[in-house]
């Protein structure tokens, strides 16, 4: 516990948790969603808190309740579920250096704790920063954070379960915190072409079971990027 | 429902796993498991292919169909603006929400 005391720990603390902080507001809606939504196909409260805890994930819950409705074959359930955090494979692998220097203990809590929010705000300081301290508190303030609102909203959302008028929007806030994560990424050229090869691979691969149109534009984009990347170098040099 | 009581929690252990895991995959094995370069720079363009993957599906499609026309577009753009614009975090959600809202009760 003696890291949680030093001042660079806390320093970074600070500076992620002030980053993360407004694009955070984009979990409330997530939350409150995911609450609901377990209620309506007739969890318990208890089962509902428990699986919003033991899971800690927007798209693997929301994405199994319909299989768990339904009576589906465990097997289905887990391969699903496998498949919607597929991505985490790659956040990981990309955050992993971040961790130089720190333990097993830090490391199961912080990938327990990887989300796609956290990962996009502190992946690149996670890789300049020096100081491991700082780097560790710059990724568990806002990490935790995202635990607390998780945790808080879906409980109002059980409680709240068909009371707040779904012509509100809200999960709409999610997709202005994704945009706005977007953003200063999409001003690198190959990360732009990325991007927009990703999106439009997306939006036509539209149709394909268990969000495979997803995974199909995240390797579209990732090979559209490196590809940009080439020719972006080749260009330089001649 | 019922006749899952017993096993729903075995199901939310289970999923909880295939989240875990995944996650905590290269941040646990950290250095004994090294990724080729090529595979370490094709992950640098992984972030901004998953969000525009996620983001961009979600503001053209209206019930799986194309619609350049929808106030979820719209809405986009105003947050796009704001961000672009203002260096306040909180414009862009404030302008999206309203730009959002605004459309959809003016169009019933």
């Amino acid at each position: 516990m003696t890291i949680l005391s030093s001042s660079s720990f806390r320093a970074g603390a600070r500076e992620g948790f002030q980053i993360f902080l407004p694009l955070s507001v984009g979990l409330i809606p997530w939350a409150l969603v995911t609450g609901m939504s377990m209620v309506s196909i007739g969890m318990t409260p208890l089962q509902a808190m428990g699986m919003n805890v033991i899971v800690f994930a927007g798209t693997a819950q929301l994405g199994t309740l319909p299989l768990i409705a339904a009576g589906a074959p465990l097997w289905l359930i887990v391969a699903t579920a496998l498949a919607l955090n597929l991505r985490f494979l790659i956040f990981s692998a990309a955050i992993a250096q971040g961790f130089r220097g720190h333990g097993g203990g830090a490391r199961w809590l912080s990938g327990h704790l990887l989300t796609d929010g956290v990962f996009a705000t502190c992946v690149a300081k996670m890789m300049a920063v020096e100081d491991k301290e700082w780097r560790l508190g710059y990724y568990l303030a806002p990490s935790l954070w995202s635990w607390l609102l998780w945790q808080t909203f879906a409980l109002i959302g059980v409680l709240a379960a068909g009371s707040i008028p779904k012509t509100w929007s809200l999960e709409f806030m999610a997709t202005i915190a994704l945009m706005v994560l977007l953003i200063p990424m999409a001003k690198m050229r190959p990360m732009l072409v990325a991007a927009a090869t990703g999106g439009l691979t997306a939006v036509v691969l539209n149709g394909l079971p268990l969000r495979l149109g997803l995974f199909a534009g995240i390797f579209a984009g990732i090979a559209a990027g490196l590809a940009a990347d080439h020719w972006h170098t080749k260009g330089e040099a001649a | 429902m019922n006749a899952y009581d017993a096993t729903i929690w075995g199901i939310f252990i289970l999923i909880g796993l295939a989240t875990t895991l995944p996650r905590a995959s290269f941040i646990v094995l950290g250095n004994r498991v090294t990724l080729p370069s090529v595979v370490q720079r094709a992950l640098r363009y992984a972030p901004a292919a998953a969000l525009a993957a996620i983001v961009v599906p979600d503001v053209l499609l209206v019930s799986g169909e194309l619609a350049p026309l929808n106030p979820k577009l719209a809405a986009a753009g105003a947050a796009i603006a704001a961000a672009l614009l203002s260096r306040n975090p909180w414009l862009p959600f404030v302008a999206g929400m309203g730009v959002l809202l605004g459309l959809k009760h003016l169009l019933g």
